[in-house]
């Protein structure tokens, strides 16, 4: 089976003033196969946004390959990497930031369906069904996003990403920046829309407690590498690697392991 | 009874109500003198280029209640007139300046690279003049005429705006907002026209309004060198240097299109400010604007 996303020793440099670039992601490969929920942990600033920015070509990569159904993206621009974004899509930490301030949710929803030739009266139609779908009120759509509350804007994120169909949701620290009832509420929805649409997660996140509920397979990163990589049962039940431990450690969730 | 119990103000409501009164007012008068203007063949009472040797140099009095000038030209009709090239050059000025600057400054801050560098060093050059030395320059190459006084200060004042957009595009370019609308399959000219634009506006347009004013003082300023509009044409800037010698003795013949002026530029810069303020995110301002980044005053 070809892997709907094929990471191939990925590294993301940066440019740090005079001295030597910082590898914010180094040497990194993974596969993910359709359907899959693949879950990156580890600490702030170990790399793991990058992968997602590289993944969906925001940032782009100094080395390394990135395929997606088997075709090379690394360096596509332009026309076919808007062609890309069908195929994937991302929800951000931070959910009132992730709508322009001057346009309202049931626009930024029906966006991507309005860059593809479907009507205004369509897209806002469209857009409605799918607030409706992540359990808001149709009538969201012509509010702004600061007025309305982080969770509901995050469902709203959701509905934008699943928009056109994608096979594969990236969740940069989704639930994040949400209180925990409002948390559960995500997941339950995130987990309602893998199993009716088998859509692939990259669900990265820096809980291990949502990961080991979440994830079908997990890699931990440190300092922009994998250390550890194995289903959850194996990396949190038996870690390997120092750092792991360590992780495990400071979640108070796993005290008892 | 105490004079304190009872009534309770909410001093941001109180102060939100100020604001948006003295946003209209100042919207109003500006209309209304954009209007006049507008109609200021309508309005004028005399030809204002007809000459009158026989009633030259009147003081003001019911027949020509701003006197009249050395030729017997009604003062009355000629700033009525001067308020069309003088208004309307100002207008037309911001208008190029704004427009270019802006889109110079988000190429730039969007594109980065050899553009940013050229771009911004050009602006440099600009700014490191003195702006009206700079433009006078340039005016007098140009030979005079509104049309190239116009041209010189556009050359310039650009770098302002230029400056002003760079900043506000390189500060939300990375914001996730934008990340996501490319997410969402936007093509760079979506982006500019339904993200990027309508986000930095409100800065740039506060800037605008303000230099409305400022624009129309050097724009009078390069006509009372000689280097703006040619007579018999009426402009403020040049009709006060006409009469500058006769200050004195006919002091009417400088003061009216001076009061003109003053008068106008003290409008467009309290409508400057007023827009400020009604855009300001702290005068509690709700509704559909949400949240502006950093309101520009001057750069």
């Amino acid at each position: 089976m070809t892997p709907l996303l094929e990471v191939k020793n990925l590294t993301v440099r940066f440019a740090r003033g005079r001295g030597q670039p910082l590898a914010a992601v180094d040497g990194v490969s993974f596969q993910l196969f359709p359907g899959e929920v693949l879950g990156i942990v580890g600490e702030s600033g170990c790399g793991k946004s990058t992968v997602a920015r590289a993944v969906t070509r925001l940032v782009d990569s100094s080395s390394g390959s990135i395929a997606v159904h088997g075709q090379d993206v690394t360096r596509v621009r332009g026309r076919r990497r808007r062609e890309l974004y069908r195929h994937m899509q991302m929800v951000f930490q931070s959910p009132a930031d992730s709508f322009d301030p001057r346009r309202t949710l049931g626009d930024g929803v029906g966006e991507s369906l309005r860059n593809r030739g479907v009507s205004k009266k369509q897209a806002m139609a469209q857009a409605r069904g799918l607030l409706e779908q992540c359990g808001l009120p149709a009538s969201l759509a012509e509010r702004y996003p600061h007025e309305v509350s982080g969770g509901q804007c995050q469902r709203a994120a959701i509905a934008r990403a699943l928009a056109i169909r994608p096979e594969l949701l990236i969740c940069d620290e989704a639930t994040s920046a949400l209180d925990v009832t409002v948390q559960q509420q995500i997941l339950d929805l995130l987990d309602r829309c893998r199993r009716e649409y088998a859509m692939a997660y990259l669900f990265i996140c820096h809980d291990l407690a949502l990961v080991e509920r979440f994830c079908d397979r997990v890699l931990v990163m440190q300092a922009g590498r994998i250390v550890e990589q194995g289903t959850p049962e194996q990396v949190i039940g038996a870690p390997k690697q120092a750092y792991t431990r360590q992780l495990i450690e400071s979640s108070l969730l796993f005290a008892n392991y | 009874m105490s004079t304190q119990s009872g009534v309770t103000v909410r001093p941001s409501r109180a102060r939100r109500n100020h604001t948006r009164a003295r946003l209209c007012v100042f919207a109003a008068l500006a209309a209304a003198l954009l209007l006049a203007s507008v109609f200021a063949e309508a309005l004028c009472p005399y030809d204002p280029n007809a000459q009158n040797l026989a009633e030259a140099l009147q003081a003001p009095s019911a027949a020509h209640p701003f006197g009249t000038d050395r030729y017997g030209r009604d003062m009355l009709s000629r700033v009525l007139i001067g308020a069309q090239t003088s208004i309307s050059s100002a207008l037309v000025l911001v208008a190029i300046i704004a427009i270019v600057g802006t889109l110079l400054g988000v190429s730039c801050g969007l594109s980065g690279g050899a553009l940013d560098t050229v771009v911004m060093r050009l602006s440099d050059v600009c700014l490191a003049f003195p702006g009206l030395v700079f433009a006078m320059a340039i005016a007098a190459v140009l030979d005079g005429g509104i049309q190239n006084a116009v041209l010189a200060l556009a050359l310039v004042s650009w770098p302002k705006y230029a400056r002003l957009a760079r900043s506000q595009t390189l500060a939300i370019q990375h914001t996730d907002y934008l990340l996501a609308a490319r997410l969402s399959g936007c093509s760079p000219p979506a982006l500019l026209l339904r993200h990027i634009l309508p986000n930095i506006a409100g800065p740039v347009l506060v800037t605008a309004v303000l230099d409305i004013g400022t624009m129309m003082m050097e724009l009078a300023a390069l006509s009372f060198l000689g280097l703006g509009a040619l007579p018999p044409a009426a402009e403020w800037g040049s009709m006060m240097s006409d009469g500058r010698s006769m200050l004195q003795t006919y002091p009417w013949v400088v003061l009216t299109p001076g009061l003109a002026i003053f008068l106008s530029v003290a409008l467009f810069h309290l409508l400057g400010d007023a827009v400020r303020d009604w855009l300001d995110p702290r005068s509690g301002q709700s509704g559909r604007r949400g949240r502006t980044h950093g309101q520009g005053e001057n750069i």
